[in-house]
């Protein structure tokens, strides 16, 4: 019966037996006993050996060196395999090992600000453009601007992506590769519902091809245009704050600690028209997407138009970026204003520094140098369809290998030109969340452009310590 | 009863093991379609091509596989030292007036209210510095710290409902204190460490925020961190994703159900007298 | 070992056993916890941590009581807690009650009713946030299926916590079933029968015989419950990382940003320590009410 009583299941208080008679009893339960606490202490101690034993298999004069990336995970897999090839043929007296930790985005920059309050010597890590301010800005990162001066290769990077890595004047990180956001669009859908490609190119053009294609592609369970509502709108806001003039953020005197800082300047008219785009997008019957897929979603043609960065290229089959350019087709801008007006694009990527924690720091150095070697770079900047930072790949024979293999590739170097790359400044991450809100407020029609960038602007101040 | 007692019973049932049930189907389901279908839209419940490979790739893949290890491993033997280390406490409790007795008591069971989280970073910091980091034995003790005090709390009113006459009369009767100890009260307490027992397995096998920090160095990785593997930026592998999901149900429920009743007796006993 | 019993008075024995467990807890939970109060009095942020850690005394704990989101941090997660914890009370009590009826299968069911919390928060989290996705969830679908309007479940600031208030039940309702099923075993059937003799209907023996005999666990279960909701996070962060508009920022989550989103170790510390506040309050609280109930029933027996 489900409802029994417990106390009835107690063995039954008369088991006072004297010790002679239940003797084998008590040898049974001493076996077991015996064999529990055994086994208990065997895992233990399995347990706590396991740290040793790893050191004892290892050989002497062994390097390791230690790594913390951030996904995904196969791009550093080949990456670390072929330079490490390299680094031991230059090093034959040593063994040299690495160990590479990969995690998740939000991780990594946890495991990284964990590590670094623990001072664990840790050699190499990725940083994104917008920790650098704050990692340089809380002495996590080694100071690399003499070893690059003798490194001598910084005149090949493009300015923008050689200064990225630069905090108070000092190099903290190397730019390795970057993407950029550009539009995307199925050739099929925009034909059958009589938009023209050319449509999107402005603001007033891209509206109006969403209404219609909205019409067309509705009863397929397809949507017509892609508007970002994930945590990452505000990079998908800022080139049309960009291509209006406008900044993020600006210089400005009279700060009470610092004499000049950085002030928000994103709540200027520029930001506000900016962000009036986004809302007449919402208004138009655009729907904001809050899960993100990185691409896939277009991929698996849920959306006709899309803008998203380069990276959505992986999600297409390789054998056939041939015939790519037949199905889908690539403007490579964000629609602007008006028709002659320039365009704007967010660059992102991945830099590459060194802790400062690091206890193999001339030989870290030498990896991530032989990491952005051309020779290495290359191939896997082709694999992952990832845009180069410096001339040699950009330009020259492995210009010709990338555009072999990347589909619209002229087209995507073409943007780096307009690629704008937000502030390394180390309040960032809490400037972004204002703006995010600011998005979210706008697209849920709480508060109209001004009020809501103007309310960001006045917290974002507050972070940057003006108040 | 009634027939419509049993009807009403019987419905109510019914629509939450719908409710529980239906994310675990289309987890079980899901796991058993190749990768590239699993987030086919509309959604379907029956795979086109039912494929046993992601169960196999799950248990093939060696570094999957040695999280599952250490994830049996760390949990087992925390199971083991919570409950025995719950079980002096409670002992202690249960069994002894002396000074402090009610503090120490509120104070311990205070300390559950802390958001484990918090202590990450000094964690780390600590752990670092004695060397511990990345190790297994470290998991087993920081794991056990969120069940530790609600175990003393079950296991001290789990010894308070056995007769102390029993222990006595043991010692009268001329065993040893030891044997007296192990072999009347620990018999006798089975269900108590049972669920004191289940519940730390079940805290220690499911965590997830502690070791991605403390411990993710491939060789003494856990399974729910190994699992996140598949969930990265650009690519969801929804396939191995849920079969991974499943087979880190297992232990657990193998767990809860060939020891329910008893395990709910302990908590009986266990769980009064607050 | 130490399991002598020598019943020497005032000796060191009970300290003894107590010493494994509580080295352990001051070890690995009060020390970490020292350091997290040292710095709630610092500025220590990913920027400063290491380098000087400025003494501010009390600012950080007044800034967070000044903040606005911190105000509706608080807001959501009352919400949240109480959401949570009423529907979590109330199904796991229907359910241990139904399941401990005579019938068929009672334990085949409570054992797959149990299945939900052996499955981790995040993996919980994961799979909800892909249920209830908009555009793509499979519930929306069967809404849709079904002629209904799919709702916002993720996406609309007025739905959002309930949503999790639901992801939440899933996930923690079976341990409340087996707790109060543990409550229900401690009641002898032969009160029961003796109140169907005295012609109580079931309804009436519930509420006068089984529910004051389960104080005593739903007391236990409440606190238990109500502040693994408080700290809950993990869930919230995997499904909705607070949004949108911070309409499912419950005070956990906001700890948890604060500190390892935006480095501000300092700020998600004090946070931190308000949270164990709120569970003080809270368990004080509900031991509070019930003690104060049970003295009327003893007035009204007089």
């Amino acid at each position: 019966m489900s409802n029994s009583n417990s106390l009835g299941d107690y063995p039954p208080v008369t088991k006072k037996e004297s010790s002679t008679n239940t003797l084998h009893e008590y040898i049974f339960k001493d076996f077991k006993l015996i064999l529990v606490i055994g086994l208990l202490s065997l895992i233990l101690v399995a347990t706590s050996l396991t740290p040793f034993t790893m050191v004892h298999a290892q050989q002497p004069k062994q390097v390791t060196l230690t790594a913390i990336v951030a996904e995904p995970k196969e791009r550093w897999d080949s990456l670390f395999a072929d330079a490490l090839t390299k680094l031991r043929e230059r090093h034959p007296d040593m063994k040299i090992d690495i160990d590479y930790r990969v995690l998740p985005y939000a991780d990594t920059r946890k495991q990284i600000l964990t590590a670094m309050a623990g001072r664990t010597p840790i050699d190499l890590i990725s940083i994104d453009q917008i920790w650098l301010g704050e990692f340089a800005e809380g002495k996590f990162l080694s100071d690399l601007s003499n070893l690059t001066q003798s490194w001598n290769r910084s005149s090949e990077w493009f300015k923008t992506n050689w200064d990225g890595g630069i905090y108070n004047g000092k190099v903290y990180g190397i730019w390795a590769w970057t993407d950029v956001r550009a539009m995307w669009y199925w050739k099929d859908l925009l034909n059958q519902s009589g938009v023209s490609p050319d449509s999107l190119r402005t603001w007033n053009g891209y509206i109006e091809a969403a209404k219609k294609l909205e019409n067309s592609t509705k009863d397929k369970g397809i949507q017509a245009m892609h508007l970002v509502g994930a945590s990452h709108s505000p990079d998908m806001w800022y080139p049309y704050l960009w291509m209006l003039g406008g900044e993020i953020v600006k210089q400005k005197s009279g700060h009470p600690q610092k004499g000049t800082y950085w002030f928000p300047a994103y709540n200027s008219t520029e930001g506000v028209q900016a962000l009036q785009f986004l809302s007449d997008q919402v208004k138009a019957g655009i729907k904001p997407q809050i899960n993100h897929f990185w691409g896939k979603e277009f991929a698996d043609k849920k959306f006709a138009v899309m803008l998203e960065g380069s990276w959505l290229l992986g999600h297409f089959p390789r054998n056939e970026s041939k015939n790519f350019d037949k199905s889908v087709g690539m403007i490579p801008m964000f629609p602007v204003p008006k028709e002659g007006d320039t365009s704007a694009t967010m660059m992102g990527g991945w830099m590459l520094g060194i802790p400062v924690t690091s206890t193999n720091k001339a030989l870290s150095w030498e990896l991530l140098t032989i990491m952005i070697q051309p020779d290495v770079l290359a191939p896997m900047l082709a694999n992952y369809a990832y845009l180069p930072t410096q001339k040699p790949i950009a330009e020259g024979t492995y210009s010709t290998q990338l555009n072999a293999t990347i589909p619209y590739y002229k087209e995507l170097i073409s943007m780096l030109s307009i690629g704008h790359s937000r502030p390394s400044i180390a309040e960032y991450p809490q400037i972004a969340d204002n703006i995010r809100q600011a998005i979210d407020e706008v697209y849920l029609g709480v508060k109209e452009p001004k009020q809501a960038l103007d309310d960001a602007a006045k917290k974002s101040a507050e972070v940057l310590g003006w108040s | 009863m009634i027939p419509i007692e049993k009807t009403l019973i019987y419905s109510v049932i019914a629509v939450y093991l719908f409710i529980t049930l239906a994310p675990l189907i289309w987890v079980l389901s899901t796991s058993f379609k190749p990768n590239q279908e699993a987030i086919s839209f509309p959604p379907k419940l029956l795979p086109d091509a039912p494929t046993l490979d992601n169960y196999l790739f799950v248990l093939t893949d060696p570094k999957l596989v040695t999280s599952l290890f250490n994830s049996l491993l760390v949990s087992i033997g925390g199971t083991g030292l919570s409950v025995a280390v719950s079980a002096l406490g409670g002992y202690a409790f249960a069994r002894f007036e002396f000074k402090g007795k009610n503090l120490l008591m509120s104070t311990i069971l205070g300390l559950f209210m802390i958001p484990v989280v918090i202590n990450i970073i000094p964690l780390y910091i600590m752990l670092a510095n004695v060397g511990l980091l990345n190790s297994l034995l470290a998991l087993v003790l920081t794991f056990q710290i969120l069940i530790i005090p609600l175990n003393i709390f079950l296991l001290k009113n789990y010894f308070e409902t056995i007769p102390k006459e029993l222990e006595e009369a043991a010692l009268i009767d001329g065993c040893s204190k030891l044997r007296a100890l192990w072999h009347i009260i620990v018999p006798m307490s089975m269900p108590g460490f049972l669920i004191a027992g289940i519940l730390s397995f079940r805290f220690s096998w499911n965590e997830f925020v502690l070791p991605i920090v403390l411990s993710n160095k491939p060789d003494v990785m856990v399974f729910q961190v190994a699992l996140y593997q598949f969930i990265s930026l650009y690519r969801i592998d929804w396939g191995y994703l849920t079969a991974g999901i499943t087979i880190a149900l297992i232990p657990v429920v193998v767990l809860m159900l060939i020891s329910q009743k008893r395990m709910i007796r302990g908590l009986t006993l266990g769980a009064v007298r607050g | 070992m130490k399991l002598t019993l020598e019943a020497r008075a005032g000796s060191l024995q009970p300290y003894l056993l107590l010493v494994p467990a509580l080295s352990i807890l001051i070890g690995f939970l009060l020390f970490p916890l020292m350091w997290n109060i040292y710095i709630s009095m610092h500025n220590v942020s990913l920027t400063t941590i290491l380098g000087e850690w400025k003494y501010v005394g009390f600012k950080n704990f007044s800034n967070l009581l000044r903040d606005p989101d911190f105000h509706m941090s608080l807001q959501v997660s009352l919400l949240f807690v109480g959401g949570s914890v009423a529907l979590q009370f109330f199904v796991g009590m229907v359910l241990a009650v139904v399941l401990n009826q005579q019938i068929w299968g009672s334990n085949a069911f409570r054992a797959l009713f149990i299945i939900p919390w052996t499955v981790s928060a995040v993996i919980t989290g994961f799979s909800f946030k892909f249920i209830f996705s908009d555009s793509f969830g499979v519930l929306n679908y069967g809404l849709e299926q079904m002629g209904l309007n799919p709702v916002a479940w993720l996406s609309d600031p007025g739905v959002v916590v309930w949503t999790l208030v639901i992801a939440n039940m899933w996930h923690g309702a079976p341990f409340t079933v087996i707790f109060l099923t543990a409550g229900l075993f401690s009641i002898n059937p032969v009160v029961y029968e003796a109140a169907r003799i005295d012609g109580a209907t079931k309804i009436k023996s519930f509420f006068y015989i089984t529910l004051p005999l389960l104080k005593p666990f739903i007391i236990i279960n409440l606190i238990l419950i109500t502040m693994w909701s408080v700290n809950f996070f993990d869930l919230i962060l995997v499904m909705t990382n607070g949004g949108p508009l911070f309409a499912s920022t419950t005070s956990s989550l906001y700890m948890y940003r604060q500190a390892f989103e935006f480095g501000l170790l300092s700020k998600g510390a004090a946070a931190g320590f308000l949270l164990i506040g709120m569970n003080l309050v809270l368990a004080y609280s509900y031991i509070r009410l019930f003690r104060r109930q049970e003295r009327t029933v003893e007035i009204r027996q007089m």
